[in-house]
């Protein structure tokens, strides 16, 4: 076995953890505990005081990962399992680290890992961090290869940013003119499934748990004048089918005998481009009324954006808005029957009763109707994050007994009496707001901008936006969700770091910068993609395979040059004319066939030679004892009479040269 | 004056070469150990003519020798001596033992325990003895001829890094040629030719000799140059340990006597090469094992792969 010094099994442990850090986030805490535990092993196993463990122990040990593993992703097979059991075997080979084979494995492993960090966070720290784990591993690899008995410290570090330096160039190359391969699997990362993301379905209650994750939804820029707070509705689905207890989008083959969708507007359509955050989910935002599909995507008969596959990865789309708008102004009977569904004949009776009494009583106009409804929730309702519980007839038990809710429960509500009146409506979801970013001129919307709203129809004016959120909590819509929840201890109850985000003074600035920095870099980084076909054209013309080569074999050849021409020529060239002289007599003795072994001195090459060139026998001995005169015997003095030895040696093997070809 | 060292020493030589035949390079590398105040080992078979030049030496430098055959029941009270109660005066008297001596051949010392290997240690490094708790001066100059069977023989200790490390040169002898060794058979009986041996130089020359040794010239290139072949020792995969400092001031040490043998007053690289087998042959070791003798190929390794020129 070789020996690894002490300084190796150092940096592989910060190499190891390192690697860790972007996964401590998830990592279940029987996993934390093994990183902890295994390193430390490692350390006493070093320094003499236990031994190797037996294998029945390793044995022991990778069942009960494995056990462990199977235990806590039961329900999942996706990505996160896969790290873990990379993580949990990196963790394990701390323990059994023989060879200089084994620490290869463990950091070779250790750089795919860290690697994989990019699956879970994008942002441009990742990136840095990544960077800063792959100079640690790389300075572990190095270390590996150190003289156990040089325990030096510094010296693999420095190595490793030289290699890592010469690395960075090709890297940008790479990126640059690197074709990107779609994800030839599609990652299930699944993290969210119990909190974040609208769903395709809203019974009451949900959005209030969405409310409480302030994980990024996306963002966005704007091409023409920025839409006021109230105006910036994000449309994303629509409800058109309850059942009692749950909106859902109406069923498929409803679906297929709506309308198409006709959208009039007299204003100048508001373009913006927005990065969307990965949900796993097909759905897109749109702001409200969406005039044209985003790229990658269709306008579905609700007038919401569909992608045709889930979103698994941060993607950047452009679409258009209409501010002022008629949205559908004629409806067939089919939609507006549809849009007037209801369950059953005899579920909620109490507000059935309301909506009936209420429409007498209006005389038969919705936009009263909804006046009306809109006094009676600014009045007697109150707006909160945890309302309770509702069973039996939930709309009932809303607007009779609880009388308190979110968004959810006054938008169900609300499309529940206008349907039950005879008008046809629907709960529209998406997000509602979110934070203006001066600086950088952009939207950030996060997951509890997420809001419900009803839309109604009428004859000639078309679906008529209308938010009973803004009647109860008019704050809701024209401020911004965090400044609102602020107080309310529900609010981001999961997250007690992002309360930091909102407070004033210097940390919530640098909070701003840097998801300024984010945001930018998300933009031109991770979506480079579809510039990348633009620049490759504008530097080649036409884009083919040689030409992709080629922009690619150059910078690696003059990389590859570059680190060469230091680690051969740049250092042997001396500068001393001896010196140089003396190189070039020898170079030419080599070119004639006889190199000097390294291991000969001037003087010993000058004998063999003197056999091999018997006519400058007198050169060489002159050769040799000027030689030994300055470079041994101390006496600078004779370096004239050596450079002369050295040229007479030069000119009389270029006049033997000269009679050999003579004499053939 | 130098020239009548520097002849004494060729004597020397020349008389050795009579008692042991074809070995001229042995017996010049025995010289320089000795003329750099070192201790020397000498490795091989049984017969080959250890024995043979430890007593050759002792007798053409005029020192005064003691010869310890070493068993594997000896004691370390066998070799530095004894105190002896005299019921006369009523007193102990230490009784010198056979280190006491300026030269002292220590017949296969391998065969013997640590215990009393290590007595020797003392002896080697300090120049004094210790026993019952008192310290004796042993006489200058001191040297130990040690000579050792390969530890591949049976019944043997092998010598400790550590001990390894006091002896100056290792050297083996091996087999002579043939028409040496046809020489040797019609030859006389080397026993009364040892006896025989002129004195060439007393043990004060020795002093000068040292003297004089100590001040040959090593240029920067020179230390450059053993500076390298230190270096590879220590960076190279072949080697599991590299060479101490200590072992690199002996290397430096021998190849001054081998240039003032030569007659020089500078070092050359060549000094060295000569030098550098027998001073760091026994301190280091193989990364892998591969034989006992594999120092040889491995310094052949290190002198083909180290620059002389830099």
């Amino acid at each position: 076995m070789k020996q690894l010094s002490r300084a190796a099994v150092i940096w592989q442990l910060a190499a190891f953890f390192a690697t860790l850090v972007p996964h401590l986030s998830w990592m279940p805490f029987w996993l934390i505990g093994l990183c902890i535990i295994t390193p430390a092993t490692r350390l006493m196993i070093h320094s003499g005081r236990w031994s190797l463990p037996h294998w029945s122990v390793k044995l022991v040990l990778v069942m009960a990962v494995i056990g462990g593993l199977l235990l806590t992703f039961t329900r999942e097979t996706g990505v996160r399992a896969t790290v873990a059991l990379l993580i949990a075997g990196l963790a394990l080979k701390m323990i059994e680290i023989y060879h200089r084979r084994d620490a290869l494995v463990l950091l070779y492993v250790s750089l795919f890992v860290s690697g994989t960090a990019y699956l879970f966070h994008q942002s441009i720290l990742m990136a840095l961090y990544s960077l800063m784990t792959t100079v640690l591993i790389v300075a572990a690899l190095n270390s590996i290869y150190q003289d156990p008995l040089r325990n030096d410290w510094l010296r693999p570090l420095k190595r490793s940013l030289r290699l890592v330096g010469f690395a960075l160039p090709l890297m940008l190359v790479l990126f640059i003119i690197f074709p990107r391969i779609g994800p030839l699997w599609s990652v299930p990362l699944n993290q969210n499934a119990a909190r974040s993301g609208l769903s395709d379905r809203m019974a009451p209650g949900d959005i209030s748990q969405l409310t409480r994750s302030n994980e990024l939804a996306f963002r966005a820029t704007f091409e023409g004048p920025v839409p006021a707070p109230q105006q910036r509705y994000w449309r994303s689905m629509v409800y058109g089918h309850y059942d009692g207890r749950t909106w859902t989008r109406l069923p498929r083959r409803e679906q297929f005998r709506l309308a198409e969708v006709d959208l009039v507007g007299d204003s100048e359509p508001l373009a913006y481009e927005v990065v969307y955050e990965p949900s796993n989910n097909p759905w897109l935002v749109a702001l409200d009324q969406p005039s044209a599909a985003p790229s990658g995507s269709f306008l579905t008969k609700g007038n919401a954006p569909l992608r045709y596959r889930p979103v698994d990865r941060r993607i950047s789309y452009k679409s258009s808005a209409l501010l002022d708008y008629r949205l559908q102004p004629d409806l067939p009977e089919y939609d507006r029957q549809a849009y007037l569904q209801l369950p059953g004949e005899n579920s909620d009776p109490r507000s059935r009763e309301l909506a009936e009494r209420w429409w007498r009583e209006t005389g038969g106009d919705a936009d009263t109707f909804v006046r009306r409804a809109f006094t009676l929730f600014n009045r007697e309702f109150s707006y909160t994050l945890s309302p309770p519980a509702l069973s039996g007839y939930r709309v009932d038990g809303f607007l009779f007994d609880s009388r308190q809710g979110f968004c959810g429960h006054f938008a169900g509500a609300l499309t529940f009496l206008l349907r039950a009146a005879g008008v046809p409506s629907r709960v529209v979801a998406g997000y509602q707001g979110g934070q203006w970013n001066e600086d950088e001129a952009y939207l950030t919307v996060r997951q509890y901008d997420a809001h419900a709203w009803v839309e109604y129809w009428q004859q000639g004016r078309g679906w008529i936006r209308v938010d009973p959120t803004a009647a109860v909590a008019p704050e809701r819509v024209s401020q911004q969700a965090d400044r609102l929840f602020a107080d309310d201890p529900a609010f981001l109850s999961d997250t007690p770091m992002a309360r930091l985000r909102f407070g004033s003074g210097w940390m919530a600035d640098f909070q701003r910068q840097l998801d300024a920095l984010n945001f930018s870099w998300h933009r031109w980084v991770l979506n480079y993609q579809g510039q990348q076909m633009e620049l490759l054209k504008g530097l080649l013309g036409e884009v083919n395979l040689a030409r992709l080569g080629l922009l690619f074999f150059i910078p690696f050849v003059l990389v590859m040059g570059v680190v060469a021409w230091l680690q051969l020529g740049g250092r042997k060239r001396s500068r001393d004319p001896l010196e140089r002289a003396l190189a070039r007599l020898l170079a030419d003795f080599q070119k004639r066939g006889h190199p000097r072994a390294s291991n000969e001195t001037i003087q010993a090459f000058s004998q063999r030679m003197s056999t091999h060139f018997p006519a400058m026998a007198g050169e060489l001995r002159a050769l040799a004892k000027c030689d030994e005169a300055v470079r041994y015997a101390g006496r600078p003095d004779a370096r004239k009479a050596l450079l002369a030895a050295i040229a007479a040696c030069y000119r009389a093997l270029k006049s033997s040269r000269a009679k050999e070809k003579r004499l053939t | 004056m130098t020239d009548s060292l520097l002849r004494g020493v060729e004597d020397a030589s020349r008389s050795l070469e009579k008692v042991l035949l074809g070995k001229q390079q042995q017996i010049r590398l025995a010289l320089t150990c000795l003329l750099s105040q070192g201790h020397l080992l000498i490795e091989d078979l049984p017969g080959m003519g250890k024995t043979t030049l430890a007593h050759g030496l002792a007798r053409v430098l005029g020192l005064e020798d003691q010869r310890v055959q070493f068993t594997s029941d000896m004691l370390p009270a066998d070799i530095i001596g004894v105190s002896v109660f005299e019921p006369a005066n009523g007193e102990f008297r230490f009784h010198a033992g056979p280190v006491f001596c300026q030269l002292l051949l220590a017949d296969e010392i391998n065969r013997t325990t640590p215990k009393t290997q290590s007595a020797l240690l003392e002896a080697m490094e300090e120049g004094q003895v210790t026993a019952d708790g008192h310290s004796y001066r042993l006489p200058k100059p001191f040297f130990v001829i040690a000579t050792q069977n390969p530890v591949t023989q049976f019944g043997t200790f092998p010598l400790p890094e550590s001990q390894l490390d006091r002896f100056l040169m290792r050297i083996s002898l091996g087999y002579p040629a043939p028409e040496v060794e046809r020489q040797l058979l019609l030859g006389g009986d080397t026993r009364a030719m040892l006896d025989d041996l002129p004195r060439s130089l007393t043990p004060n020359d020795l002093l000068d000799i040292q003297e004089r040794c100590s001040q040959v010239h090593a240029s920067s290139s020179v230390i450059d140059y053993l500076q390298r072949l230190i270096q590879f020792t220590r960076d190279s995969e072949l080697f599991s340990y590299g060479v101490s400092p200590r072992g690199g001031l002996a290397l430096l040490r021998s190849a001054r006597t081998w240039a003032w043998l030569d007659g020089r007053t500078h070092l050359v690289p060549e000094d060295i090469q000569q030098v550098l087998e027998p001073v760091i042959g026994h301190r280091i070791r193989p990364a892998e094992e591969v034989g006992s003798h594999a120092g040889a190929r491995l310094v052949n390794e290190l002198l083909a792969q180290v620059d002389v020129l830099g």
